[in-house]
């Protein structure tokens, strides 16, 4: 079972910014990365395809150093980056030849059976595409040469709830057969909540929180408590408070223990959300 | 497989899975040695993560009601018949301990306790 990405106290200094974090995606998962904008999503994906130098940690993608990627391996990452894309001059059917090329496990049926399931036009030119179709169209085309591993930054921003829907569930297809991995970033907590196994929080360049989804959504709560009964809280378990009109917000990662031994007190299921908001903004 | 998931209750969706499949055992639907959907597919269907289906796979197969073979996958537990009646005669008895603890507790002597047995057991 490998490590398909492997990031270990990577540091990039930029001017004002530094990205200092490590993360693992294995084999057969699908691991979500959120964060604010400016956090250092993007950088760190930048990392992992060898297209930045680092200076400091090392980056591993399929167990070689990032930079020491071949063609061959890079033919097994199917990558959707923000402001990646086509050019506008070409139609569908010009594309799928330049595809055919530069992937040996190209297929052009399953291309264009997804084209036709997403509705793109294979004969009008990508400039003419709105955002969600240039969109749909990145995330085909990485889907379509049997990768090993798709990264995909914001792969649904901009799509419709609808679109949203079917991407994902091509996503969990994709998953279906064995030996692949997804690292997928999003904005929209509830397209990761749907598939990721597990997410990093990433904020100012360093990891907050690395857990599985389901622990977020299960085990994760937020209590809403007046003043009063802060006081009486037991707060071992609180991870951060934040005042409120009403009194303090709090997350806990032992939601049954506060709704045990303080059933009055009004609980909200976690989720990515809340966990965001909590945690990446300053408390009181 | 026909499974519905609240993404909104609070209990927590690998419990509803477990639940579930848990259920349709017990009831016959799903009978002995019969494939379960891969966890995969099973995530893919109620659009959950592998991992969360994984986790209640392998709760199933903690209690005994499914068996997982590697490369294979997860099969509904042969001879789960006798396990479940074996399951609920350890129920009854960890009960019977309860109600007992509870009747010396209060005082009653142990034929107090037989006698008291006897007259439930005769009107039941």
């Amino acid at each position: 079972m490998q490590t398909m990405i492997r990031l270990d106290n990577v540091v990039k200094q930029y001017d004002k910014f530094r990205l200092d974090c490590s993360l693992q995606v294995p084999e057969g998962r699908v691991t979500g990365l959120i964060g604010r904008n400016g956090a250092g999503k993007s950088t760190a994906f930048k990392t992992m395809l060898g297209l930045i130098e680092i200076e400091g940690g090392t980056v591993k993608v399929f167990g070689k150093a990032a930079k020491n990627l071949t063609a061959k391996d890079r033919e097994q990452i199917g990558v959707v980056l923000a402001d990646s894309g086509f050019s506008g001059y070409l139609r569908i059917k010009d594309l799928m030849p330049v595809l055919d090329t530069l992937y040996t496990d190209f297929s052009r049926e399953q291309f264009m059976a997804g084209c036709e399931r997403m509705e793109l036009p294979i004969n009008k030119k990508i400039r003419e595409f709105s955002t969600g179709m240039k969109r749909k169209l990145q995330i085909l085309a990485a889907l379509s040469h049997n990768a090993r591993l798709l990264i995909l930054d914001e792969p649904t921003a901009g799509l419709d709830v609808v679109a949203r829907d079917e991407l994902l569930n091509l996503l969990r297809e994709y998953m279906e057969t064995e030996g692949r991995s997804i690292l997928i970033s999003s904005h929209i907590s509830s397209d990761l909540e749907g598939i990721c196994d597990d997410v990093y929080l990433i904020e100012n360049g360093r990891m907050l929180l690395h857990e599985d989804t389901d622990v977020l959504l299960n085990e994760y709560g937020l209590l809403k408590v007046t003043f009063e009964q802060f006081a009486m809280l037991d707060q071992r378990y609180l991870l951060r408070k934040k005042k409120e009109s009403f009194g303090y917000s709090c997350l806990t990662n032992k939601r049954q223990f506060y709704q045990d031994n303080f059933p009055s007190v009004v609980i909200e299921r976690g989720d990515i959300d809340k966990v965001i908001l909590m945690l990446t903004t300053s408390g009181e | 497989m026909n499974m519905i998931i609240n993404h909104s209750s609070m209990q927590p969706v690998y419990e509803q899975i477990v639940c579930q499949i848990k259920g349709k055992i017990i009831k016959g639907e799903l009978i002995e040695e019969t494939l379960l959907p891969s966890v995969r597919t099973l995530a893919k269907e109620i659009k959950v993560s592998a991992l969360t289906v994984k986790k209640a796979y392998d709760q199933l197969e903690a209690e005994g009601f499914v068996i997982t073979v590697h490369g294979k996958g997860s099969y509904v537990a042969s001879a789960n018949q006798a396990q479940l009646l074996e399951e609920k005669k350890k129920e009854v008895e960890t009960e019977f301990e309860q109600a007992i603890r509870k009747a010396r507790s209060c005082g009653m002597e142990d034929s107090e306790i037989r006698a008291l047995f006897e007259i439930v057991l005769e009107d039941s």
